[in-house]
């Protein structure tokens, strides 16, 4: 059997794609995380970031107000959860899971109205380019905006954390809030705007759901993604690189998951379900063993609420 | 130039606590201020309050004439009053560059200039470019010294800055700060350890429950005078009687090996001593050169090899540490609200964790809240504990008052054994005082100790045989009395 050598590179495109809101919403967290923020509202935020974006793009026909609505609707979302633990200091774990049950709910009853709606097409970049290098050609071109912003981001994040004074301050923060506030940093603020752009993250990664993955509103559709794009975050030991190899795994055993169903190998279809959740932890894992640089990259505040006592 | 700094009628009130009582002082350039008091005294207050960290309910302070207004640590910072705190307020998994530039606005390179040419200055040598939490406390402090001085500073503030540092890193420290007091820094200390008052300051302000006692010039001034107003009353000073040598081998520890899986734990390599009835054995040693590995490995919570620890004629190296005490064995560790008790619970509760089949404290799984009761009552009376509330969250209790539940606690079993880690950590004199009465009067039971401490005096106090751990490995075990703090202080380093 001679397989096309484009065939190839468009199943590896199709690994991409999915691993593009994997990679939003981690990068979104991993910025909460690190400076000591532990929202597991993830799930939620995503989910009403792809109906914003899907109801927005349907009533108001126009996709650029639809991308950035589901942003803001992000980081509308998340607002309550920074207010609820910045503010009222209220536990960042139980605000989280109440985050996720709330935006779980509230898209079904916004969305009702949008079953079955059939959605728009989200242009792509540099569709001419695409037959004219043979497996790269249908890697590199013709994807939609979103989708190299989604590849250029862990890079992005990588370099905000390392090279720039507010990356430095946001792991400042996150090492010790106590040591960041007796320097005269507003631990308050530096973790609202962290829960905000973690929020405008996941509603992006939702809204690349609903609009350019699979375009139309099906109730549920996140299906666990923000929580994988969660475990992403802690099993890369807070690096963006490795976020993006993680995400990428878990993408291409999805669809290989799906061709392997389809042509029918005689493996329980139940295990091959599984199987990407179970191997990214492994590959992560197994990656991320070096218990030094585990020490200097885990946020020591992650998850602790900071309450400036005067 | 010549700096003022002012402080007139502060007072900052808490609820059911007047932290500072209506303060006022006078500071001027060229001099080193000493501010003395034991803890709870206020001066943590007084200091946060200059460097913006605590805003007072009354009072100002003027700097060179002018009235400052200290809403943030900022805008101590833009007045040039840096601080180095008890607690360092650094980021450990930063490095130590990364540390010293996030309140910079300067650009990397000449901040980096800035940082060489006062190391330089003062020799100080640090690496930048390693995380924070790889240096020991005396480098961590100077990193935190080195941050303010990037600023360059009128007044430096060191809040009970020698309480983790070594002999050697404490005459440094005090050259240093002599230099820069020439330099036209003002300084002002805090401690409550007076041999450091009278050795480097010129002048003393001493505080006393929230209120500023005297101020008076160090020429002026003794130790027994200074000690008398910090605590207010005339302290007996107490003393240990040679102990009556005893052949009774009480504990026994042999070719002890502890390996961590994690770098920043120390190993320990071959250990060997062991401890008469009636004795105290101390080790002595710079802090992180493995003293909370060995405590942990003596304790149980590090479990060894069964052969290593044999304890009045049992092998015990494989027990846990509830295990350890139905053997008669006692603990207590250096962190008092993390390790020895549970700061969000009760006094009552605290004590139940230390549960002996023996205390009938459960029945058939059922908590017997009276007996706990009753057993905590007993142990705050006899080790007078300043509470009558044994409901009280221990949290809420003074470290004093915490550490003698915690060794009262440990005691009224009347162990045979008791291992102890930094018991006087951060305690003010009185309380130091009473618990180094009761590990006194511990050997004249003819009962054993092991004090592992970093505080020399200390050791020279009360132990019989001294040895120091450094690295991981003990030195040879010496008689106190052929053993001088100088002594200690070089094995210390490290030296032979």
């Amino acid at each position: 059997m001679i397989i096309d050598i484009n065939f190839i590179g468009l199943i590896i495109a199709s690994i991409m794609a999915s691993a593009v809101p994997l990679i939003l919403a981690s990068c979104g967290e991993l910025i909460t995380e690190r400076s000591g923020v532990l929202n597991l509202g993830v799930e939620g935020m995503m989910i009403i970031g792809a109906i914003s974006g899907f109801a927005l793009m349907t009533v108001t026909g126009s996709l650029i107000i639809a991308i950035f609505g589901a942003m803001l609707a992000g980081v509308l979302i998340s607002t309550i959860f920074a207010f609820l633990t910045q503010t009222l200091i209220t536990n960042h774990v139980a605000t989280g899971l109440a985050l996720t049950i709330f935006g779980i709910g509230i898209s079904a009853m916004i969305g009702k109205n949008f079953v079955g709606i059939p959605g728009k097409e989200f242009p792509v970049l540099f569709e001419g380019l695409k037959d004219t290098i043979p497996l790269l050609g249908p890697i590199l071109f013709g994807h939609s905006i979103v989708f190299y912003f989604a590849f250029a981001l862990p890079f992005i994040t990588s370099y905000f954390l390392k090279k720039t004074k507010i990356g430095l301050i946001v792991r400042a923060v996150g090492d010790s809030p106590e040591s960041a506030s007796n320097q005269g940093i507003n631990v308050r603020l530096v973790r609202y705007a962290c829960i905000l752009y973690g929020g405008a993250m996941s509603g992006l990664a939702g809204a690349y759901l609903s609009m350019i993955y699979t375009p139309q509103w099906i109730e549920n559709m996140t299906g666990g993604r923000g929580w994988i794009a969660l475990a992403l975050v802690v099993f890369s030991t807070w690096n963006p690189i490795k976020i993006l190899i993680g995400a990428m795994i878990f993408g291409g055993l999805t669809i290989i998951q799906f061709h392997m169903q389809a042509i029918g190998v005689r493996i329980p279809v139940q295990f091959l379900t599984a199987l990407p959740y179970i191997v990214t932890i492994i590959v992560l894992v197994v990656i991320s063993r070096d218990s030094r640089k585990i020490r200097l990259s885990t946020p020591s505040s992650l998850g602790k609420s900071f309450h400036k006592d005067n | 130039m010549n700096t003022n700094l002012k402080i007139s009628n502060v007072t900052k009130i808490y609820p059911g606590c007047v932290a500072n009582d209506n303060i006022s002082l006078e500071f001027n350039s060229g001099k080193i201020y000493a501010l003395l008091g034991e803890n709870g005294a206020g001066k943590s207050t007084l200091v946060k309050i200059l460097s913006g960290v605590i805003i007072p309910d009354e009072g100002k302070i003027y700097l060179n004439e002018n009235n400052l207004k200290l809403n943030s640590p900022l805008d101590a910072k833009k007045n040039d009053i840096g601080m180095v705190f008890q607690h360092f307020n650094l980021f450990e998994t930063l490095s130590v560059f990364e540390n010293l530039i996030i309140d910079s606005d300067e650009q990397r390179e000449s901040v980096r200039e800035k940082i060489d040419a006062i190391m330089k200055k003062y020799n100080f040598s640090v690496d930048l470019d390693i995380p924070v939490l790889n240096l020991s406390a005396g480098q961590k402090q100077k990193v935190e010294i080195i941050r303010c001085l990037i600023r360059s500073p009128k007044v430096l503030i060191m809040d009970e800055p020698t309480s983790v540092l070594t002999e050697q890193e404490t005459s440094e420290l005090f050259l240093s700060l002599k230099k820069f007091s020439d330099e036209g820094i003002l300084i002002i200390y805090i401690t409550h350890k007076l041999k450091e008052v009278m050795q480097l300051c010129d002048e003393v302000a001493v505080m006393r429950r929230g209120k500023l006692v005297s101020v008076s010039e160090i020429k002026n001034e003794n130790i027994e005078s200074l000690a008398n107003k910090m605590v207010g009353q005339n302290l007996k000073t107490i003393k240990k009687k040679k102990a009556k040598t005893s052949s009774d081998q009480l504990i026994k520890i042999t070719n002890l090996n502890f390996t961590s899986e994690d770098p920043f734990e120390t190993n320990l390599m071959d250990i060997n001593f062991s401890v008469n009835r009636g004795e105290c054995l101390g080790i002595a040693g710079i802090s992180g050169n493995g003293q909370s590995e060995l405590f942990q490995v003596l304790s149980g919570e590090i479990i060894s090899e069964k052969n290593s620890i044999e304890f009045n004629n049992n092998y015990i190296g494989d027990l846990s540490p509830q295990e350890r005490r139905e053997y008669l064995m006692a603990f207590s560790p250096e962190d008092r609200l993390e390790q020895a008790a549970i700061p969000q619970m009760k006094i009552f509760e605290n004590v139940a964790l230390n549960n002996f089949k023996s205390s009938n404290f459960f029945n058939n799984g059922l908590i017997n809240e009276n007996k706990i009761k009753e057993h905590s009552k007993k142990i705050i009376s006899d080790f007078n504990v300043n509470t009558d509330n044994i409901e009280l969250k221990s949290q809420f209790l003074s470290g004093g008052n915490l550490q003698k539940l915690i060794i009262g606690r440990e005691l009224i079993t009347s162990p045979d054994l008791l291992i102890c880690f930094n018991p006087t950590w951060g305690l003010d004199v009185g309380a130091i005082n009473y618990i180094h009465e009761t590990l006194i009067k511990i050997n004249e039971q003819n009962k054993s100790i092991i004090l592992i401490s970093t505080d020399t005096d200390e050791l020279l106090k009360l132990s019989d045989k001294i040895s120091v751990i450094h690295k991981g490995k003990l030195s040879k075990i010496m008689n106190s009395e052929e053993v001088t703090s100088e002594k200690l202080g070089i094995l210390m380093g490290g030296a032979n």
